[in-house]
């Protein structure tokens, strides 16, 4: 079945927006950083990985990212003190926008993540349109 | 060369004897903690100490220090005190724990059973972690029994990550008896799909 036009429009101009916007997600689980790389370039963005928080600052320093996407629980560096030193950085770095999703969902833990500088907090699992729907706000891209 | 690891504070204080360490391990600056802490890394009956300690500290470097000792006691006594604080609500805690469980495989090993049978479910998702590092034989049939019951959808989750490394054909029928009941989690059908394409494609001689 073909596409409607202003479907397909509207999605192309989505793609071209997103197009330069490059994502580093830090999750120390490979499926899960799979599934979001998947979700994320169908939808446009560049993306990059890293396995835990300390992995993260090293990329970070090289190149700079867009978006962030962190986990929590990550071995030799968690998700919470990542953002912490992350913060402590000089600009544009210390202000890259950062998206924590986790499989805590205590209010304990969405407490944390606002104290350590998360900018929206998503409980796992996600759906792939969730990911994308918030990788895009939190771009400034139009979702 | 070998590596000597600076104190907080960048000076290295005198050691003190178990006995003063002890005494200093709570109570004392954040200098004088880290350097009981490490004093402590010889004293196999400070283990219950360093744990309980673990529980107060504050200071992220003392406790790597604690965390560090407790590795280096590598006893039944240092994974007693070291297990609880997997339920810690500090993320930076409850992952150093892990840390240190997961850097002595010989003496965790025998725990996981009972981790990945335990009723909080975020222990559990740390204890299929757990099995990543430890690589015993029955980790694997461990994670299999556990994908037969397990109801948390992140649960399953992490243990597929696990056996996406670790598990070998003999999975397939559980990863499809897992698809079956979370058929309606578009991440585990996803991940399911995953390892059960790279587990088929192995042989037995692909298997490390």
């Amino acid at each position: 079945m073909l596409m409607p036009s202003f479907i397909r429009d509207r999605r192309e101009a989505l793609v071209a927006e997103v197009a330069r916007k490059r994502v580093l997600v830090v999750d120390d689980a490979s499926l899960v950083r799979l599934y979001y790389r998947d979700a994320l370039e169908r939808a446009g963005y560049m993306v990059d990985e890293a396995l835990n928080g300390l992995e993260a600052l090293e990329k970070l320093l090289l190149q700079p990212a867009d978006l962030l996407i962190v986990d929590v629980n990550m071995p030799q560096m968690d998700g919470f003190t990542f953002l912490k030193v992350l913060r402590r950085q000089e600009l544009p770095l210390a202000g890259t926008p950062a998206l924590v999703t986790s499989t805590e969902c205590g209010p304990q833990d969405i407490l944390a993540a606002r104290r350590a500088g998360a900018n929206f907090y998503l409980v796992k699992p996600l759906t792939q349109d969730i990911l994308v729907e918030y990788a895009a706000l939190l771009c400034g891209a139009a979702a | 060369m070998p590596l000597i690891r600076r104190t907080p504070d960048g000076v290295q204080p005198d050691r003190p004897d178990a006995g003063e360490a002890l005494a200093t391990l709570t109570h004392g600056t954040r200098q004088k903690r880290w350097a009981a802490a490490r004093a402590l890394s010889d004293a196999p009956d400070a283990a219950e100490a360093l744990g309980r300690a673990l529980s107060s500290e504050d200071d992220p470097h003392v406790r790597e220090a604690i965390l560090t000792s407790l590795l280096r006691l590598r006893s039944a006594a240092s994974i007693q005190a070291i297990l609880p604080h997997l339920r810690s609500d500090n993320a930076s805690l409850r992952t150093g724990a892990l840390d240190a469980l997961r850097a002595m495989p010989d003496v965790a090993g025998p725990h996981l059973p009972e981790l990945l049978r335990d009723a909080d479910p975020d222990v559990r998702l740390l204890a299929c972690d757990l099995a990543r590092s430890l690589r015993v034989a029955d980790a694997t049939h461990l994670l299999y029994g556990l994908l037969e019951v397990e109801r948390e959808a992140n649960i399953c989750a992490a243990a597929l990550d696990v056996l996406a490394e670790i598990g070998g054909p003999e999975a397939l029928p559980v990863l499809a008896r897992c698809a079956e009941r979370f058929h309606d989690h578009p991440f585990l059908a996803f991940s399911i799909k995953v390892v059960t394409e790279r587990l088929s494609a192995q042989t037995p001689r692909h298997r490390g």
